[in-house]
């Protein structure tokens, strides 16, 4: 039986914001399709606005009225003549409801089906098909409906526990508890935590693994049949949220491998799942593993799995969504690892810092991929995710990759607002990473102190940047003066475009 | 010309002398002297000791002076000096908003003791909770704000008078 010939869409609708809807919007351009980006008030000048060919407002800065707001978004797709919509990660791109919605308006939703995602997308449903697919699960309990139940299931499974929330996503509404009496205000929390960030309140009790790596594996469905690409590990994590992620795992032998593909595998084809989809696990040091949970969407850190077997992820969903076939798995090459840039002060407890970037420079170079959603001049607020841009190196070796994430890291500055830059150099360069000893609690069992002491160049700049404004004219280098190997470095500047190919043009 | 430079980076004030006489530049700090010879490119100044040059990244902004070299980012705020001592302030913690968010729930309620450790009030932000907690054993004085309030980056929320201040506190 031959395939459908893919059916082209006419126009898509990236329902997203930052980092993520640029990106979809240079794959559409290349596939000339054209693209519709939306906007929140807060990101009316955002970069991401101008990536795509044309853009519609959507609505308050908040993301319940915005980006959360399935009607808006749908009535944009409308008045656009948009004909399908790429919902990115985080928002509604796990909404079964918007996937439905989309189905109700004549547009195609580029994801699984409304049932396919509720049958992996919920914690509670992907365990019992897990079971019943027969992938390891951690003991737990489901959906319990209040902390005296949460501390019974607790007991029963044993302390240390995980409480999370059934609607939760990218590891957020996610708490561990030590013991007993500390249960019912997490268990509180958890819940409030779940409310207002996923709007389902539903808490999942679990048995916490330590130490573990957190290993996920990559894989397209069309429907029937599904494809793995191989892993990622992700263990390096804050509060949750991955930190520094790569491919493949310095943990993971040719068996365990193999082993996690067919179980992910077995998953999609059970769900009948059609698109990309993420099934992670708990690795633990003897090499068994545990089923954790199947993101129904692209990953942040996709593009770790893309340097290495040559693929374009958001093609494939693109493609799969317009009914054609399965990419194959080309041979995966070399090692690939992503930092996340984000604004965040990771020496005071990683608190969000909001603020204006005053000059921003990307690194460029051989192997190096950037996946950014910031310009200079942008102001940087605290209404969404804190992922500023992805920084990804490639090499032949993991060493040849994290030599040159470290050098990538190096070279890019940004000003104006507080990032966690500095800690990304120092976890590459701490023997944990280069030895490949990253756990789940590698981050959080150990200080990371802020740089000490200021090089006395540094307070030079400074006060010639503070003093010297009269005499900045006798500072201007002449040509003379290009001794520096940086002297090459492009892409500087307030009003410069903010990344390649995002500019405007006629669809 | 010779200006005094203080700054503060994080918790540390750091003080020095920068003369600047065309592309001389000369800093002063803990008893030693460095020369150098800088040169602007755009938002880059070039600082040259000998043979060694660091590039830095400069931007001033808000109340201070952004510095970016080899991918650490400094901010240093310009200090001012304070006029005067705090007076009885300085005897009392006061809890400040660590980031722009939402208040989402008040433990501290005014003329209670509150135990080092206790939580005093939770803010949200990006859809996570933190936890502020009072410092050290105290009686809360003040809760300058209540659930669902929208609060500023170093807004006043609880001022403590530290058990251990009672009596004769500097």
């Amino acid at each position: 039986m031959t395939p459908p010939a893919p059916r082209v869409f006419r126009k898509v609708l990236v329902a997203n914001r930052g980092e993520i809807a640029i990106r979809v919007c240079r794959t559409l351009r290349e596939m000339t399709i054209p693209s519709v980006s939306v906007y929140s008030d807060a990101d009316r000048g955002s970069p991401h606005v101008r990536a795509a060919d044309q853009s519609a407002r959507i609505g308050p800065a908040a993301p319940a009225d915005s980006y959360l707001n399935a009607p808006a978004i749908l009535e944009a797709a409308r008045a656009a003549g948009a004909d399908a919509i790429h919902p990115g990660y985080g928002f509604l791109s796990q909404s079964a409801s918007f996937a439905r919605a989309c189905g109700e308006a004549g547009v195609t939703f580029i994801g699984p089906s409304p049932q396919a995602m509720e049958r992996l997308g919920d914690k509670e449903s992907s365990r019992r098909a897990a079971v019943r697919c027969g992938v390891p699960v951690i003991p737990g309990a489901e959906d319990v409906p209040d902390a005296d139940r949460a501390l019974a299931e607790a007991k029963r499974i044993g302390f240390p526990v995980l409480l999370k929330a059934a609607g939760g996503g990218g590891g957020r509404g996610m708490r561990r508890v030590a013991a007993a009496d500390a249960l019912a205000s997490e268990f509180e929390s958890a819940r409030r935590e779940a409310v207002a960030a996923f709007g389902n309140g539903r808490i999942f009790v679990e048995k916490l693994v330590h130490p573990a790596r957190h290993v996920e594996i990559q894989v397209l469905g069309d429907g029937n049949n599904a494809v793995a690409f191989g892993e990622r590990e992700c263990s390096l994590q804050r509060r949750y949220q991955k930190v520094l992620e790569e491919s493949p795992s310095t943990a993971v032998t040719p068996k365990v491998r193999a082993a996690m593909e067919r179980a992910a595998v077995a998953l999609a084809r059970d769900a009948g799942y059609a698109g990309a989809a993420t099934v992670e696990f708990l690795l633990a040091e003897d090499g068994t593993f545990y089923f954790l949970e199947v993101n129904t969407r692209l990953q942040v850190e996709h593009p770790v799995t893309e340097m290495r077997f040559g693929l374009d992820l958001v093609r494939a969903q693109i493609e799969i969504a317009a009914g054609g076939p399965l990419p194959k798995p080309a041979a995966p090459r070399g090692h690939a690892i992503e930092a996340r840039l984000n604004a965040e002060d990771p020496y005071q407890g990683y608190l969000p810092q909001a603020g204006t970037i005053l000059a921003l420079t990307f690194p460029e170079g051989e192997g190096i991929r950037v996946d950014a959603g910031i310009a200079a001049g942008q102001t940087i607020q605290t209404h969404y995710d804190s992922l500023l841009a992805k920084i990804v190196a490639h090499g032949a070796t993991r060493e040849e990759a994290r030599v040159r994430l470290e050098r990538a890291l190096s070279e890019m500055a940004l000003l104006g607002v507080r990032t966690n830059q500095r800690f990304l150099l120092d976890l590459l360069a701490d023997d944990a990473f280069r030895t490949g000893a990253t756990y789940t609690h590698t981050l959080e069992s150990r200080s990371w102190p802020a740089p000490v002491g200021v090089p006395d160049e540094v307070l030079i700049a400074a006060g010639v940047a503070l003093f010297g404004a009269r005499e900045a004219a006798a500072l201007e280098r002449d040509d003379a003066d290009r001794y520096s190997p940086w002297g090459t470095l492009g892409g500087w500047g307030r009003g410069a475009p903010p990344v390649p190919g995002s500019s405007r043009s006629a669809p | 010309m010779s200006r005094a430079l203080q700054l503060r980076y994080r918790n540390e004030t750091i003080e020095a002398a920068l003369s600047l006489q065309g592309r001389s530049a000369a800093l002063e700090r803990d008893g030693r002297r460095l020369e150098t010879t800088v040169a602007r490119d755009g938002a880059w100044i070039e600082v040259r000791s000998g043979d060694r040059v660091r590039r830095c990244a400069v931007a001033r902004g808000g109340r201070g002076v952004w510095v970016a070299v080899e991918g650490t980012t400094y901010f240093f705020e310009v200090e001012q000096r304070e006029a005067g001592a705090r007076g009885a302030a300085a005897s009392a913690d006061e809890i400040r908003a660590p980031m722009t968010g939402r208040v989402v729930t008040v433990a501290a309620v005014p003329g209670t003791e509150a135990r080092e450790g206790d939580l005093l009030l939770t803010i949200e932000a990006m859809k996570m909770e933190f936890k502020l907690t009072a410092p050290e054993d105290g009686a809360v004085l003040e809760v300058a704000c209540a659930p669902g309030d929208r609060v500023e980056l170093g807004q006043l929320l609880v001022r403590l008078k530290p058990t251990a201040a009672n009596g004769g506190g500097a």
